[in-house]
C-alpha cells in the first residue's frame, strides 16, 4: 500500500497503485466454511444435488422465519425470481410495467424477457426510489404491474404504493434485494406487495454463490411459483402451470446461503462498523455527503453510498477514475438510468429530470467482506488528497498520457 | 413369483432406498472438500472466476470446439442462444422433445412446429422436416436422445438447403461423438446439460458451445459483465451465470468422465444381457453416434408379447423402490398449453404417439451396482411371467381401493 505524496504518485499518472488486491462494493461475505461442510453433508450422504432438496427447503423455511411472512420460494437467481413473479402476476391482456428508471441495470431486460414493455417511472429526490406519486402519472389501462424498488440505502415509499395499487387493482412485487435485513414501522421487509424478491448473490447480504428467493403471504402465488422454477412440472411430472422455466436453487447453493444465514447477525456488526468509520471520517470532507441509513430501519449497513456535491472540485467521472486506478473499484451509482440505454425492444418513458440529476451524482466505494477498517482510512485519505490536490489533477488530467486508465470493475 | 411376492401388492420392496434413474456422479467427499476449501480461500464465488476460466478451457479441449460458455443451467442456455441467433417465427423440434427445448422457445418469443420422430432411431424424422418449413419457420432445434445423436450432418444440408438456421438441445450427449467428432461441434449452437441426471453433474449447470465466434460474443456478453471479453451488441441480457461451486463439481466430474462413461457401458451392458430373454422388452441402442456415454437406458414395452401395460410395468417397479419412469411424461403437444394453441398436431404424430406410450426408462449411474441390474431385471422377468395372475390382482386391488 502507498500513500501519496504528490500528484504523480497517482496510479492514474503512472504511480504504484495503492492497492494490491482490488477493493470491491461486493459484499463478497464469507461465512464459516466448517459450517458449509456441514450443510454439504445433508445433500452429500443423499446424493441429491438438485430438485427440490432438503437443503432447499430448510433455507426456504429459515427465510420464511427471518422475513416473518407464510412462505418462500428459492430460485436460482433473482433475476430469474423476479421473471417468474412478474410472469404468475402480470394482469391477463397488459402490456406495461411500471419500474423505475435509476435502477439495476438489467432490470428492463427481464421486463423484455416476461414480454412486457417497460414503462420507466421518476424517483424521488430523497429517496432515490419510486414512489406513489412517480408512479401514478406512469399508470394506465395497459399497466400489467407496478415494480417498486427499494435503493441501496433506506426504502421506497412502501406505503404509498401499496395504498396506490390497492386503490387501482394492479398487481404490485417489490424488488427488495437491497433491503433483506430491514423492517419498515416495525414489520419486516418481505411480508409487502404481493410478493417481494431477494438475491443470494455473492454481492449480497446472503451470499449462496448465486441464488434467489421470493417471499409472500398468498399461498396460490407460492405454490405457482413452486412449480414454475421446475418447469411447472408437479410431483407426477405433468405440466401443472405453464410459462415455466428451469429456475431451480441447487443444494450446495442452498447449503451456502445456510450458513450465511447462521453468520448474519455477526455481520451485520461488521458492516455496521464499517459505515461508521466511513461516517466518521467523511464528515470533515467537504464535498463529499454520506447517504445515511434510517437507524428506526435496522439497516443492514451492507452498501456504502456517497454523493458528489457541487463544491467538489473533479467530475464523478474522473474522481471515480482516479480510484478505479489505485484498485478502489468504486462505481457510479445505477448509470446510465436505463431509460438512457439503448434498448431493441419497446419501452415507455417521460421526462425522467430526477433521475436524470441524480444519477450524475451517487458513487458507491469499496465495503463488504474484503474491505478492512484500514482500507476505509486509506480510500478516505486518498480522496483528500484528491480534494487537496484537484487544481493540479485537472492540469494532468487534460495532458493525454498513455497510463490514464481505469481497471475493470469484478 | 406370485402376485403377493411384489411390493405392489404388499410384499416388502426389493430395495430399501429409491434407486434413481439419473446419473448423480459425484466427486469423493475429499475431493469437494478441497475444492471448496480452495473456493472459500479465493473468496471468489461467481462473476466468471478461476474455476469457470478451467473448465471452459478444459470443456473446449475435450470436445474439439472453439468456445464453451457455461452457464446457469440448460434452458437458461436455450434460451439464450434463441435469441443470440436472432431466430424469429417458428422453430422446428421433435415431439418427443423435452418441455425444456420448448419451455425455451416461448420464453424466446418463438412458437414450437413440432415434427413426427423416425420409428426406427426415436430422433426427429428427417424426412417429415421439409414439409414442415414454411417462411415463418427460422430454425431447426435438433435433440440428440439417450447418449445417442439426431443427424446432424443430414440435419446441416436440410438447414443449408431450405436457409435455415440449426442447434441443439444436447442435455443428453455430453461427450458422444459421431464420426470422431464431438456432439457440441454441430450446427451454429449446441447446449449441454450439466443436471444430476446426466453424466456430467455440476448440481445443476449447462454450456453453450459453438464454433462461430461473433455468436459466441453476443453470448458471453448478455450472460453477464465479467469474462464478456469485448462487449457486443446484444438485444438483452440475462443472469446466465455458472458459479465458481458448480465449475468446481464439473470440474472433478469431467476429470472422471471416462470412467464413468465406462461404468456406464458395463451397467448398459448387462442390462442388454439380461433384458434380451425378457419377450416384449427392447433395449434402445444409442443410435447415430460412433461413441456414446450410455448414460440412458431406455426400454420399450410391448404390451402384446410382454403381456403387461407399460404402466402397470412402471407402477410394480415404483413399488420396489426402483424410480422408473415415462421417458417423457406426455407427449408435449398434448399437454398445456400447447394442446390448447396447436390443437391442429394432435394424432399427426404417430411414431411420437407410440414412441411415448410404449417407454420405460431405468436407473444407471453411480446408485446402480450390477447386482442391482440383475435385481431390476428379475423383477421384470417375473413379472411377465406371472402377468395374467398380476392382472387379475391388480383389478380386484383397484376394485377394492375404489370401492372403499
Amino acid at each position: 500500500m502507498a500513500k501519496k505524496g504528490n500528484v504523480d504518485e497517482l496510479a492514474i499518472f503512472g504511480g504504484t497503485q495503492m492497492f494490491s488486491t482490488p477493493k470491491p462494493t461486493s459484499n463478497l461475505v464469507r461465512p464459516d466454511f466448517e459450517k458449509f461442510l456441514g450443510y454439504s453433508k445433508d445433500f452429500f450422504d443423499r446424493h441429491q444435488y438438485t430438485d427440490d432438496g432438503v437443503l432447499v427447503k430448510q433455507l426456504e423455511q429459515r427465510l420464511t422465519a427471518f422475513h416473518q411472512t407464510e412462505f418462500c420460494v428459492a430460485f436460482c437467481s433473482g433475476y430469474w425470481a423476479l421473471a417468474l413473479a412478474i410472469s404468475a402476476l402480470t394482469r391477463a391482456g397488459k402490456t406495461e410495467i411500471v419500474m423505475p428508471s435509476f435502477t439495476y441495470r438489467r432490470m428492463a431486460d427481464i421486463a423484455a424477457w416476461t414480454g412486457l414493455k417497460p414503462h420507466f417511472c421518476d424517483v424521488e429526490p430523497e429517496t432515490m426510489a419510486n414512489s406513489a406519486m412517480t408512479v401514478r402519472p406512469c399508470i394506465n389501462d395497459n399497466t400489467a404491474l407496478i415494480l417498486g424498488v427499494h435503493p441501496i440505502v433506506n426504502f421506497c415509499d412502501i406505503d404509498g404504493l401499496v395504498d396506490l395499487a390497492r386503490k387501482k387493482n394492479i398487481p404490485l412485487l417489490f424488488d427488495s434485494v437491497e433491503s433483506v435485513y430491514e423492517s419498515c414501522a416495525g414489520r419486516k421487509i418481505g411480508g409487502f406487495g404481493a410478493g417481494e424478491i431477494f438475491s443470494l448473490g455473492a454481492s449480497k447480504l446472503v451470499n449462496g454463490f448465486e441464488g434467489g428467493y421470493l417471499t409472500t403471504n398468498d399461498a396460490k402465488l407460492a405454490a405457482r411459483l413452486a412449480l414454475a422454477r421446475n418447469f411447472g412440472l408437479d410431483k407426477a411430472g405433468n405440466v401443472a402451470v405453464s410459462g415455466g422455466l428451469n429456475a431451480k436453487l441447487n443444494e450446495i447453493h442452498a447449503a451456502m446461503a445456510l450458513a450465511g444465514l447462521d453468520d448474519l447477525e455477526d455481520q451485520f456488526e461488521r458492516n455496521r462498523q464499517r459505515y461508521l468509520i466511513y461516517q466518521r471520517l467523511l464528515a470533515p470532507l467537504k464535498g463529499i455527503r454520506l447517504l445515511e441509513f434510517d437507524e428506526s430501519h435496522r439497516p443492514g449497513y451492507k452498501n456504502i453510498v456517497i454523493e458528489i456535491l457541487d463544491d467538489w472540485p473533479l467530475s464523478r467521472a474522473d474522481t471515480v477514475s482516479i480510484l478505479n486506478a489505485e484498485m478502489i473499484l468504486a462505481r457510479a451509482y445505477y448509470t446510465p438510468p436505463l431509460h438512457r440505454k439503448r434498448m431493441a425492444y419497446p419501452y415507455e418513458s417521460a421526462e425522467l429530470p430526477v433521475t436524470d440529476r441524480l444519477s450524475e451524482r451517487y458513487v458507491l466505494p469499496p465495503c463488504g467482506h474484503l474491505v478492512s477498517k484500514d482500507d476505509i482510512a486509506m480510500i478516505v485519505e486518498l480522496m483528500k488528497f484528491i480534494s487537496a490536490n484537484a487544481s493540479a489533477i485537472k492540469v494532468r488530467l487534460q495532458q493525454p498520457h498513455p497510463q490514464h486508465q481505469g481497471v475493470q470493475a469484478k | 413369483m406370485s402376485p403377493a411376492d411384489f411390493a405392489l401388492f404388499g410384499a416388502p420392496a426389493a430395495f430399501d432406498q429409491p434407486l434413481p434413474v439419473g446419473q448423480r456422479y459425484f466427486p469423493s467427499w475429499q475431493r469437494y472438500e478441497a475444492a471448496f476449501r480452495g473456493i472459500f480461500e479465493r473468496q471468489y464465488y461467481t462473476e466468471y472466476g478461476p474455476l469457470n476460466r478451467q473448465l471452459e478451457q478444459q470443456l473446449q479441449q475435450f470436445l474439439g470446439v472453439k468456445h464453451a460458455i457455461c452457464v446457469t443451467n440448460e434452458t437458461i442456455g436455450l434460451m439464450m442462444v434463441a435469441d443470440a441467433m436472432g431466430l424469429t417465427g417458428k422453430v422446428i423440434l421433435q415431439g418427443s422433445a423435452s418441455i425444456a427445448s420448448a419451455q425455451s422457445l416461448r420464453w424466446a418469443g418463438l412458437e414450437p412446429v413440432f415434427c413426427d420422430v423416425d420409428p426406427d432411431t426415436h430422433h426427429i424424422g428427417l424426412d417429415q422436416i421439409d414439409a414442415l418449413i414454411d417462411k415463418d419457420v427460422s430454425a431447426i432445434m435438433g435433440v440428440h436422445l439417450w447418449g445417442g445423436a439426431c443427424d446432424p450432418v443430414a440435419l446441416q444440408k436440410l438447414a443449408d438447403a431450405r436457409g435455415v438456421q440449426l442447434y441443439f438441445d444436447a442435455a443428453h450427449a455430453f461427450g458422444c461423438a459421431v464420426d470422431g467428432v464431438r456432439i457440441g461441434n454441430f450446427g451454429r449452437a449446441e447446449v449441454f446439460s450439466f443436471h444430476q441426471d446426466n453424466i456430467l453433474n455440476a448440481g445443476e449447470g449447462g454450456c453453450i458451445c459453438t464454433n462461430d465466434d461473433e455468436l459466441a460474443a453476443r453470448l458471453r456478453t448478455m450472460r453477464s459483465s465479467a469474462g464478456a471479453g469485448t462487449p457486443t451488441e446484444v438485444t438483452k441480457t440475462v443472469n446466465g451465470r455458472m458459479s465458481e461451486a458448480q465449475a468446481a463439481i464439473a470440474l472433478m466430474n469431467l476429470d472422471d468422465f471416462q470412467a464413468n462413461q465406462k461404468n456406464n457401458r458395463a451397467i448398459f451392458e448387462l442390462y442388454e444381457t439380461h433384458l434380451t430373454a425378457i419377450p416384449g422388452i427392447q433395449l434402445i441402442q444409442p443410435t447415430g453416434v460412433g461413441f456414446s456415454n450410455y448414460q440412458h437406458v431406455v426400454c420399450m414395452v410391448d404390451e402384446d408379447e410382454f403381456q403387461i401395460p407399460r404402466d402397470l410395468l412402471i407402477e410394480l417397479l415404483r413399488a420396489e423402490n426402483v424410480d422408473a419412469k415415462q421417458c417423457l411424461s406426455q407427449v408435449l403437444l398434448r399437454i398445456h398449453p400447447y394442446i390448447h394453441d396447436f390443437p391442429h398436431y394432435q394424432n399427426h404424430l404417430p411414431n411420437t404417439d407410440r414412441f411415448c406410450a410404449t417407454c420405460v426408462q431405468l436407473p444407471i449411474g453411480t446408485l446402480v451396482y450390477s447386482q442391482n441390474v440383475e435385481h431390476i431385471c428379475n423383477i421384470i422377468l417375473s413379472a411377465h411371467r406371472a402377468s395374467a395372475n398380476i392382472l387379475t390382482y391388480y383389478k380386484s386391488k383397484n376394485t377394492k381401493e375404489n370401492s372403499t
